[in-house]
């Protein structure tokens, strides 16, 4: 059994969905938390959406979307993009699912800091990028960590959306929890028993990680 | 308080007229369409209510060894069948071949091909054949079977997309997200976006054989016995045909 190749596959694609959130996802959490504006509640519910619509549900959505005959899937074939059963479909499932938990932890980051400090910068003539950059950024900065981290141990685990626009292809897409969900159904049991010490000790260590940032986070 | 705990027990053990214990049935996937149609043919007659889970049968198998309450099993192959058997669950004399089937080759149906051979298969077009996993799912094994005959395995292998049941499968072709895939000739009938461009001759492909058998430490023996006969009448024959299964011979 190729267990190493999974738990480096699965652990890549989690850093690449990571990646891929972060720049949204803190842009989002701060709109969220410094602006009001029409439609604030909709974007709030739609990047939510996937913690507690069922895993794949979302994976189906993705698939409508993304396969060759979706909307955006089809844009992406006239470029010459495959994306279902790739593993940039591995990344896409992990990304959407970790997303809203960047978002709710970065936004309460942001709420938690001083608004006075941006105040001043702005009466200083900051312009609003660099008053994010050295300011509200800095200070939300264990609360955007804790909240990639999360994300991250979210994506590691992610098997719902991923199982549907991914599959389970050997060496291609099968991340952990797809692999240990193939395994049992295939009656490999002791790999899958295999996965399961590693996939614990990843998350244990993911989740340790979080704990300890948010315990540094400002009062 | 002692007043209502003492209604709360009366309550409790009152005699419930209990309904019927309905029959439970584990069946192959591919037999959702056809097993439901047979199972509201027999509900009309006054019998006893079935309810299905349909899964790929190396799913229904496992589930039924770990103590799944089931009291008749269909499998799509021996070998999940076997598993049952082995593990001392099958209630003896009751196992019967029931139906048989064929594989197909099926294609999206906005890119409808027609095959002369199942070697056009390998034609690069097809990037990714979806299968249900030939590790365990039977229409897998069965076309994983077929290729190693047909000396193309090898050549298929980096492209199969495992799917979790052969109507997973179905799917993964009617949603256009893999390119082709091979399934049974039943699951052909009820798709809607996909064509059939190849239908494996009978004397080439493996023999698909479906077995059922009642469930040993059923409740309602009786009842999924009665249910199992009537399966094989000639009424439910007319229904499965109509559904693109064979009687097996």
């Amino acid at each position: 059994m190729d267990a190493w190749h999974i738990t480096w596959f699965t652990i890549v694609s989690a850093t690449a969905a990571t990646a891929l959130m972060l720049p949204p996802g803190v842009a989002i959490a701060w709109i969220l938390a410094r602006y009001r504006f029409p439609g604030r509640s909709i974007v709030e519910t739609i990047v939510s959406l996937p913690l507690v619509l069922p895993p794949v549900a979302t994976g189906l959505i993705l698939l409508l979307l993304l396969s060759r005959r979706g909307i955006i899937g089809r844009f992406l074939e006239s470029l010459g993009i495959d994306v279902v059963f790739t593993w940039k479909a591995v990344v896409i499932a992990m990304a959407t699912m970790g997303m809203p938990l960047l978002v709710r932890t970065a936004r309460a980051g942001f709420e938690q800091v001083d608004q006075r400090y941006e105040h001043v910068a702005a009466t200083l003539g900051a312009r609003p990028a660099r008053i994010f950059f050295t300011i509200s950024l800095p200070l939300a900065a264990p609360s955007v960590i804790a909240g990639a981290v999360l994300a991250f141990a979210r994506a590691l685990g992610e098997f719902g959306a991923t199982i549907m626009i991914a599959g389970s292809i050997p060496g291609v897409t099968r991340t952990l929890a797809v692999a240990i969900y193939s395994y049992t159904e295939t009656g490999r049991d002791s790999s899958a028993f295999v996965l399961l010490g590693i996939s614990a000790a990843i998350a244990f260590g993911a989740l340790w990680i979080a704990n300890k940032l948010s315990e540094r986070r400002p009062a | 308080m002692a007043r209502v705990l003492t209604l709360l027990v009366v309550i409790g053990l009152w005699p419930v007229p209990q309904p019927a214990s309905p029959i439970t049935v584990a069946a192959a996937v591919s037999l959702t369409d056809a097993l439901n149609a047979a199972g509201e043919e027999y509900g009309q007659n006054g019998a006893r209510k079935v309810y299905f889970n349909f899964a790929a049968s190396n799913v229904l198998a496992r589930q039924i060894v770990n103590g799944a309450p089931v009291d008749l099993f269909i499998s799509a192959d021996e070998e999940q069948m076997r598993v049952v058997e082995k593990a001392g669950l099958v209630a003896e004399g009751t196992r019967v071949d029931l139906l048989s089937n064929q594989l197909v080759v099926i294609v999206p149906d906005d890119r409808p091909r027609t095959f002369t051979s199942i070697r056009e298969l390998l034609d690069p077009a097809f990037k990714r054949i979806a299968l249900g996993d030939p590790a365990a799912v039977p229409a897998g094994v069965y076309a994983k079977r077929l290729l190693e005959k047909e000396g193309m395995w090898t050549a298929i292998e980096p492209r199969v997309v495992p799917a979790v049941s052969v109507r997973a499968a179905l799917s993964a072709v009617e949603s256009g997200a893999a390119d082709a895939g091979i399934v049974y000739q039943s699951d052909a009938l009820t798709a809607r976006r996909a064509k059939v461009a190849w239908v494996v001759p009978v004397d080439r492909g493996p023999r698909i054989i479906y077995p059922a058998a009642v469930i040993r430490r059923s409740a309602v023996t009786a009842d999924a016995k009665a249910f199992l006969a009537f399966l094989q009448s000639d009424a439910a024959t007319r229904i499965f045909t109509r559904f693109g299964f064979a009687p097996a011979r």
